[in-house]
């Protein structure tokens, strides 16, 4: 299990926890981030910027702060092949 | 509002093409964009239909109902107000598994609901076929295929609202999981019927169960104490057994129920190659391409507002002064003609000096906004954002305070946390706006050459980034930080963005230019009673022996915040010369220290107007002794290093 702001680009990753305020959570939640959901990075701002992150099940895409990015565990699904 | 007149509600989710449908249906009165939460205000519309009249309403696009988040609470207890006969909910067909989170959160309400299933087209480009029939089955309401901005399906959505109108369309609560549903099912039950909201009590008790810090909870806490304690413990028996706090296990049950659905009525073909968007997005959100693009669109940007502004301006500046002339000549120089001149330089002002730079830029913003570049270059400027304490989502009021400060703070009610919101408008005061903007070209450009004036605006720039690092400080909570949807780039409509400009405009008539004319006169009149000498005299120990500058300056330094655009005119009129003989009368140093000071003395009446109602007392008042503090310190310092 690594933070998501330690993620490899353009990898599968799945979602294991995401901690936080109750604030911050629930607007992940609203925007359709969960528990178990596929993700990947897809880029990321300069100096330490934001990371583009792309919902694979919702085809939806946010860009989360780094601060944000450190409280999300997810796990690296293996390649296949 | 007539009692018997239906009233049908739009609700969807931000970017679900709402507004658009809205406008569609009810005319131009509503708001849209491809930035996440910029319809803030909701539209109220009543239209005739077919002959039949409907009472439309637009509420902001959200994500959820959630009532411990201040935004969504609005939109929740506005449909209570409301009670609506009908809702449309709009869904944005390319994402639909995200959409339904929403669908299924107003199911839970039981008011009658049809679903606008929007975007299809773009799903079909996706390679998405989602089958309608299917859909609807699965959630029991009617869902009619739209592509709002074709207006397509718009006939048949209208029928469907007219069906269920005339008839009972009721919808029913989705069900979660057995041991939830279990536990809803029996707090539902022996729920107290004062407590019950909208007659729903299963509504009540999911809300109850999700939203521990509500006011619903203290009623039930002071009603029936012992079923506060049954709530807590049916709480805590769902949090035991998935592990998970309890709002987590009902969002999670939405947002897979969702997907079910969406899976269920859905195929997808999508092949492995990339869309166009997607090599687009690609390019354009490079960590070091995107940088460069978003460097070139801003300059292209501002080029263009100058090369559109700057001869529209000497245009409309020319009849001006000639109308100014003739009035003169009619009407001497009494008090008829303070009060006429007064009046058309507040007028002319407006039209002249703001609207032929606002224009182009509220309209290259609509066509940004629309096209999904906004939230792109709120995603790029983040990093620089958090330097200075805030992030991304401040990007676009910024931009928008370069063209006036007075809608940009009220834009800044798309900024989730009270904090941002503050910090954000005790900035927007320190962005150039096009009334400074002419006066630094005028003086500054002009007098010292151009690039003083980009050193100025870089100075500018560096000022607000200093200046925000000092606020952060005050604010011990952090920022909570940048989450913000990217939405799919969309070809930008024209009649959008032109209806957008209008709105934005229209604000910008409403509100900043009466307090303009005003200001104006008042200045006139002042000038009439020959007032303007005692004040100079009053405010000679700052205008002359802390910057510097000829007595006659006073009124013009203290006053520009009546008429900011003015000052430069004011400027020449305190000194009696002509605008090309300036620098026989104040020197090349004393200009500089002059405009330091008039750019960041109180922006103008107007934004102290809009801060005030916006953002409260305090912050308008700290607002204006931030800008007194950092003109005069400013000035101080450029006098004595020049």
């Amino acid at each position: 299990m690594i933070r998501l702001s330690e993620a490899p680009h353009g990898r599968q990753l799945r979602i294991a926890d995401i901690q936080g305020g109750e604030g911050v959570r629930r607007r992940l939640f609203a925007l359709g981030f969960h528990k178990g959901d596929l993700v990947e990075v897809n880029s990321q701002g300069i100096l330490r910027g934001p990371l583009l992150i792309k919902n694979l099940a919702a085809d939806t895409s946010v860009a989360l702060g780094r601060g944000i990015a450190h409280r999300i565990m997810v796990d690296v699904i293996p390649d296949e092949g | 509002m007539k009692a018997d007149t239906p009233t049908v509600i739009f609700l969807g989710q931000p970017n679900s093409g709402k507004s658009t449908l809205f406008n569609a249906i009810a005319g131009h009165k509503a708001l849209t964009s491809n930035f996440p939460g910029t319809s803030y205000k909701h539209t109220h519309s009543e239209v005739n239909i077919e002959g039949r009249l409907l009472n439309v309403v637009d509420l902001p696009g959200t994500y959820s109902l959630s009532p411990s988040e201040p935004a969504e609470k609005v939109i929740l207890s506005h449909l209570f107000q409301e009670k609506p006969d009908l809702i449309v909910n709009v869904v944005d067909a390319s994402i639909l598994g995200r959409s339904l989170e929403l669908t299924l959160e107003l199911l839970e309400l039981g008011f009658p609901m049809i679903v606008a299933l929007n975007m299809i087209d773009l799903a079909e480009k996706k390679g998405i076929q989602i089958d309608p029939n299917t859909l609807e089955k699965r959630l029991g309401v009617k869902v009619v295929p739209t592509v709002a901005s074709h207006g397509r399906g718009l006939k048949e959505l209208l029928e469907a609202a007219f069906f269920c109108l005339g008839h009972p369309c009721l919808t029913i609560s989705p069900r979660w999981s057995g041991d939830v549903e279990e536990e809803v099912g029996r707090l539902a039950d022996r729920l107290p019927p004062e407590i019950i909201i909208a007659g729903n009590p299963r509504f009540t008790a999911i809300k109850l169960i999700e939203a521990d810090k509500t006011f619903c909870v203290e009623v039930l806490a002071e009603a029936a104490p012992e079923l506060k304690s049954e709530l807590d413990l049916a709480k805590k028996r769902i949090e035991d057994k998935r592990l998970a706090l309890a709002y987590e296990v009902f969002s999670a049950e939405r947002h897979h129920l969702a997907l079910k659905l969406s899976e269920e009525s859905s195929r997808v073909q999508r092949g492995k190659q990339l869309s166009w968007d997607e090599r687009v997005d690609d390019i354009i959100m490079h960590p070091i391409l995107g940088y460069a693009i978003l460097v070139l669109i801003f300059l292209a940007f501002f080029f263009l507002i100058f090369k559109i502004g700057g001869p529209l301006e000497m245009a409309l500046l020319g009849p001006l002064a000639r109308l100014r002339a003739l009035l003169s000549g009619w009407l001497g120089t009494g008090l008829l003609f303070h009060l006429a001149d007064g009046l058309l330089q507040g007028i002319g002002g407006g039209a002249a000096i703001v609207l032929p730079y606002f224009v182009p830029l509220l309209f290259f913003m609509a066509f940004l906004e629309d096209l999904g570049y906004l939230a792109r270059a709120g995603f790029l400027l983040d990093t620089f954002m958090h330097r200075i304490g805030l992030h991304g989502k401040s990007v676009s009021p910024f931009i928008l305070g370069f063209g006036c400060n007075v809608p940009a703070v009220l834009s800044t009610r798309i900024l989730e946390s009270p904090r941002d919101r503050a910090i954000t408008s005790l900035l927007i005061p320190f962005i150039p706006c096009s009334a400074r903007t002419t006066i630094i070209l005028a003086l500054v450009a002009f007098y010292l050459g151009p690039a003083w004036a980009l050193g100025f605006y870089f100075f500018n720039i560096l000022l607000v980034a200093m200046i925000g690092r000092l606020l952060a400080l005050f604010y011990k909570d952090p920022s909570p930080g940048l989450i913000l949807e990217i939405p799919s780039l969309k070809a930008p409509s024209l009649l959008t963005m032109v209806r957008k400009t209008y709105l934005e405009l229209k604000s910008f008539v409403k509100f900043a230019w009466p307090l303009l004319v005003g200001g104006s006169v008042v200045l006139s009149l002042l000038q009439f009673l020959a007032l303007d000498k005692v004040l100079n005299t009053a405010f000679s120990p700052l205008v002359v022996h802390g910057l510097g500058l000829p007595k006659p300056l006073g009124i013009t330094l203290v006053f520009g915040f009546l008429r900011k655009e003015l000052s430069l005119i004011m400027m020449l009129q305190a000194l009696g010369v002509e605008y090309k003989n300036l620098l026989t009368v104040i020197s090349r140093e004393q200009i500089l220290v002059f405009t330091v000071f008039v750019s960041f003395f109180i922006p103008c009446l107007s934004t102290f107007a809009i801060l005030w109602k916006e953002s409260g007392k305090k912050i308008a008042f700290l607002s204006v002794g931030l800008s007194i503090a950092v003109a005069i310190a400013v000035s101080l310092l450029v006098r004595l290093l020049f």
